[in-house]
């Protein structure tokens, strides 16, 4: 992710820099009151004001032609805030990006603050009133979740190790959710979250709006047209119709505009004819998240 | 596609406002396939555990996906959603 590799990733990716992950950087930014007043009502996130206009129904005011043009960059710059007055509240300085899965288990593995926690996922419930223990938080971000009892798994522990983490990871992206990872806010990096379109918050904005809440994956997905044999079982895997089969070709073609590179189409593809890129190396695609 | 106005009754539903809890229900949550409504607590509440909040209201928020399907108007037991445009 170009701007944010280079402001924060010490030479490579943003998500792969240990630094973003310490406690010394959660402290040294004093999170703990931070995190507690975004997490205590999260859920209002969306109908809070920005510029001193309300955020409900902000599809259409975004359309307005010069209030929505000024409201857009007001929200970017909102969600890309690193400055030292970040407000709370309006989830300052909170945005991700698509990871295969290999990426989320070396995060996992390696990099992510224990303790680790499995709690409910607050998009789902928020947008669709459903209880799925799925998002994976860790750090300073699993001390404050564990004292709001609405996120609290009731049939699952809330405290994994590194190794089930990786495995609750695998089994929602063979679900068909694709693993995200998320500053909360910038540059602290606390969450790996299984997101599927539309009743993922952050989803919603980048689709339906345009905005940059989620960057696409440092790949992209490329389909060998020698080796797909058109079975079809790549295409229900995509949440951003990036696949469709051509009765023609007799084949699937890929649209690498689409395709945010989550890697779910590689994963079931019996003829291994699913590979992910490079975004970068594609020349049509370089600098385009 | 003009706009769209989505409104929720609140003294039906939303238990700070002499409505239901919309935890015990979220019918319209479910059924919207495009998710226009969210669940969050009340706004302007005083909450006893700021913690755990215990009122909770409906808010669509999303009105420009709402394709007008009128699914969460039938769904609603509360007859508590109207829609206009
Ligand atoms: S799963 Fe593989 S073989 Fe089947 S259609 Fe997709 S790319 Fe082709
Ligand atoms: S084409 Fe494959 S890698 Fe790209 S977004 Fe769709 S499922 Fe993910
Ligand atoms: S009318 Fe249909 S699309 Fe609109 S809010 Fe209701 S269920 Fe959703
Ligand atoms: S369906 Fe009606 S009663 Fe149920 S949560 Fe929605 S608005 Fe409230």
């Amino acid at each position: 992710m170009c701007k944010w590799c280079m402001r924060h990733g010490a030479g490579g990716k943003w998500y792969l820099n240990a630094r973003n992950y310490s406690n010394e950087l959660a402290e040294s930014m004093n999170l703990q009151a931070y995190l507690e007043e975004q997490w205590k009502n999260f859920e209002q996130v969306y109908i809070r004001k920005i510029m001193g206009i309300s955020s409900i129904d902000l599809g259409n005011k975004l359309k307005m032609p010069i209030i929505g043009r000024i409201l857009r960059w007001s929200v970017e710059r909102m969600i890309h805030s690193e400055s030292l007055n970040r407000n709370p509240v309006r989830a300052d300085g909170h945005f991700g990006q698509v990871i295969p899965i290999e990426e989320a288990k070396l995060i996992m593995m390696n990099l992510a603050a224990e303790p680790i926690i499995k709690n409910y996922c607050m998009c789902r419930m928020m947008q669709k009133g459903l209880k799925d223990a799925c998002c994976i938080n860790f750090g300073l971000l699993s001390s404050v979740i564990e004292k709001l009892p609405r996120f609290i798994p009731e049939n699952s522990k809330l405290h994994i190790t590194r190794e089930e983490a990786v495995e609750a990871l695998k089994e929602q992206n063979l679900k068909g959710r694709i693993a995200t990872v998320w500053f909360q806010p910038v540059p602290y990096i606390n969450a790996i979250c299984s997101c599927e379109v539309p009743q993922c918050g952050g989803l919603r904005l980048r689709m339906d709006f345009g905005l940059y809440t989620v960057y696409k994956a440092e790949y992209v997905a490329e389909v060998n047209s020698d080796l797909c044999q058109g079975c079809r079982s790549c295409i229900s895997r995509c949440q951003f119709n990036a696949l469709r089969y051509s009765p023609t070709l007799e084949r699937v073609i890929i649209d690498p505009i689409k395709c945010f590179g989550c890697g779910l189409c590689r994963d079931v593809c019996p003829q291994k004819a699913i590979i992910l890129t490079p975004r970068e190396e594609h020349p049509g695609l370089k600098g385009k998240y | 596609m003009g706009k769209t106005k989505i409104r929720i009754n609140y003294s039906k539903c939303g238990n700070a406002t002499g409505g239901i809890d919309p935890r015990q229900c979220s019918r319209c949550l479910y059924i919207c396939e495009p998710a226009v409504f969210i669940r969050h607590p009340a706004l302007k509440v005083k909450e006893e555990n700021p913690y755990d909040p215990q009122y909770w209201q409906v808010t669509p928020v999303w009105l420009s996906l709402c394709t007008r399907c009128l699914k969460c108007v039938k769904a609603c037991p509360q007859n508590a959603i109207a829609i206009t445009w």
